[in-house]
């Protein structure tokens, strides 16, 4: 199996908080990859340095064999990475059809004149854009509000137009900071069936996830952090029996022998 | 089916601009007084500064109060490379142009690192700086005594040196004309992929960064394509007025113009025009009342801000929706009518 994305060793201190304190992991191609952790193991820094809203302070950071350490997010969007937020970053005062048209951004094929006198070339761009995007807000369930305000959806819609509108950048590797926070129980098992569809249109999905009953249904493999240190890893199933995953997760108060 | 057929079908635009065109040659025949043909030249020039700023703190989303500046600095590279260099208007007038949209790039590094009301004061900085120089630099632009005797600009027919537009009606068809080109051009530019992508930087940067979009460079592009527009307004002002000096860019100037876009209703294409055209004749109408009229300006912009965020084009929209039975219009939002 290859591995699409490879960290080694990566590090991220803010002040004297290791946040990421020397993480190796393998993402391995079209599978769906689950980090989880408690509360403060890092997860989100960790998203933040893949994406690279952050930089590393040392460590590797390899995507289909190219260094992308020092990077700047824009560029490792065009490089096919693409992510949604812990806390939802949307376009507010825009339409969903319009949040999801500046996800195309680095797929328009016009000639640069073309955006002051709209030629040939223009409209089919513009056609297929909004086709496309059309069928990614059906895609997440929300074709029929495509010309309502971002703003004025519910919390667990605007998960959803958040994941239409990177998926518009036609990644490679989906990353997605906790996209079950706040979704009730139908929204979640919608979810679930969106990230297992995204992965076998061939897109490998990064879930960082806080809630492993979640994690357990969907991922492939799932790879558990704590106080920004590798923990364990390995397939769902021997993720949820570990002694010190379940350890970590109730916070140390039983003896992990007392679980046994 | 020909191709201009197809695109004039698809576009729904064109019979708003003939309007407008039609309304601009009607204009200085309606209002034939040399006092209101030169504030109907004076108003294409602020809809044509309106505009400009508008795309930078309306569409960009960034904080601008040093427009004035650029407006400056396309009169005075005009008028010094005119009367001191001797050279051709249309040709100093493209320097003009070039030098502000370069000085925009400039003012765009602030903008790469500062956001808000800290950009704001790095803009109004500028302002006050470009001022300050017009006044000091006075080998280059005489200081506060000023330019005297600028020419309108002439027309490059050969062999006709002396016509020019020292007719009024012809400065205003000429400004008007290139206002309203400008509106057309700048109408393209933002409901095409880099209007979608200009808007994605002002809602949200980090948003937009995830997306591929390279904030700086747009952001460069925004302040540069604005600052050359305010460039080419200042380049048909010393011509008008015939005197040039460093008072007419006073940064109030900035506030001005600041005031037209938000009263007008930022975000949209018409908003800032129809500011630009209400915050010229209002105060002229009140004209009576002495300095009361420069009350107007700040009293239009605090009762936009208070009560109408999204000016006059938002007071329109909620008083179509009323009338026609309907409810607002929740899906465009402030954009709707510049779509």
């Amino acid at each position: 199996m290859n591995a699409l994305l490879e960290t080694r060793e990566l590090r991220k201190s803010f002040g004297g908080v290791k946040a990421v304190a020397g993480i190796s992991m393998a993402v391995p191609e079209k599978s769906i990859f689950a980090v989880i952790g408690p509360n403060g193991a890092g997860k989100s820094t960790l998203m933040n340095l893949l994406s690279g809203t952050y930089q590393p302070d040392s460590g590797e950071l390899r995507f289909a064999g190219r260094q992308l350490a020092g990077l700047p997010a824009h560029q490792r969007a065009r490089l096919g990475l693409a992510r949604t937020f812990q806390k939802i970053r949307l376009f507010k005062q825009l339409s969903l059809l319009d949040n999801v048209l500046a996800g195309f951004h680095i797929r328009h094929q016009v000639p640069a004149w073309q955006y002051l006198l709209p030629g040939a070339a223009f409209w089919r761009d513009w056609t297929r854009c909004r086709q496309e995007g059309l069928a990614l807000l059906e895609f997440v369930g929300l074709g029929e509000l495509a010309a309502q305000r971002a703003g004025s959806l519910a919390y667990g819609q605007q998960r959803m137009l958040e994941i239409a509108r990177a998926l518009a950048t036609q990644p490679k590797l989906f990353m997605l900071d906790e996209p079950a926070a706040g979704l009730n129980a139908a929204e979640v098992a919608f979810l679930l069936q969106r990230l297992r569809d995204i992965r076998d249109r061939g897109i490998t999905v990064v879930v960082v996830e806080h809630n492993m009953d979640l994690v357990m249904k969907v991922a492939d493999h799932v790879f558990v952090m704590d106080h920004g240190e590798f923990l364990f890893e390995g397939p769902p199933k021997a993720v949820q029996s570990n002694p010190s995953v379940i350890e970590a997760y109730l916070g140390g108060e039983f003896e992990s022998g007392a679980l046994a | 089916m020909s191709g201009l057929a197809a695109a004039l079908r698809r576009d729904v635009r064109w019979p708003g601009y003939l309007g407008a065109l039609v309304v601009l040659l009607l204009l200085p025949l309606v209002l034939g007084t040399p006092y209101w043909r030169g504030i109907l030249i004076v108003c294409a020039m602020n809809v044509l500064l309106a505009m400009s700023l508008n795309l930078v703190i309306g569409y960009t989303g960034q904080l601008n109060l040093g427009q004035s500046g650029f407006f400056a600095i396309g009169a005075y590279v005009t008028t010094v490379l005119l009367k001191s260099y001797g050279w051709n208007f249309w040709l100093a007038c493209v320097a003009a142009v070039l030098a502000s949209g370069l000085v925009g790039l400039l003012l765009a590094a602030f903008a790469a690192r500062l956001r808000g009301h800290y950009l704001g004061i790095a803009s109004l900085g500028f302002a006050v700086i470009v001022y300050q120089i017009l006044i000091n630099w006075e080998s280059v632009t005489k200081g506060v005594r000023g330019i005297y005797g600028i020419r309108p600009p002439p027309l490059a027919i050969p062999g006709f040196p002396d016509l020019n537009f020292a007719n009024q009606a012809a400065l205003f068809y000429l400004v008007a004309g290139i206002a309203l080109l400008v509106y057309l051009l700048l109408d393209n530019l933002l409901r095409s992929p880099i209007g979608e992508t200009l808007r994605a930087i002002r809602e949200d940067e980090i948003s937009a960064a995830s997306l591929g979009v390279n904030s700086a460079k747009w952001k460069a592009f925004s302040f540069s394509l604005s600052a050359a527009i305010a460039g080419l307004a200042g380049c048909f002002y010393p011509g008008f007025v015939g005197t040039l000096v460093p008072d007419a860019f006073n940064i109030v100037e900035s506030f001005t113009m600041l005031a037209m876009v938000v009263v007008g209703g930022m975000g949209t294409m018409i908003g800032p025009v129809v500011g630009a055209i209400v915050l010229t004749f209002l105060p002229e109408l009140l004209r009576g009342f002495g300095d009361l009229r420069l009350i107007v300006y700040g009293l239009a912009l605090t009762l936009v801000v208070l009560f109408m965020p999204g000016g006059m084009v938002q007071a329109w929209q909620l008083l179509r929706a009323r009338f026609s039975g309907g409810r607002p219009q929740h899906a465009s939002g402030a954009d709707g009518v510049g779509r």
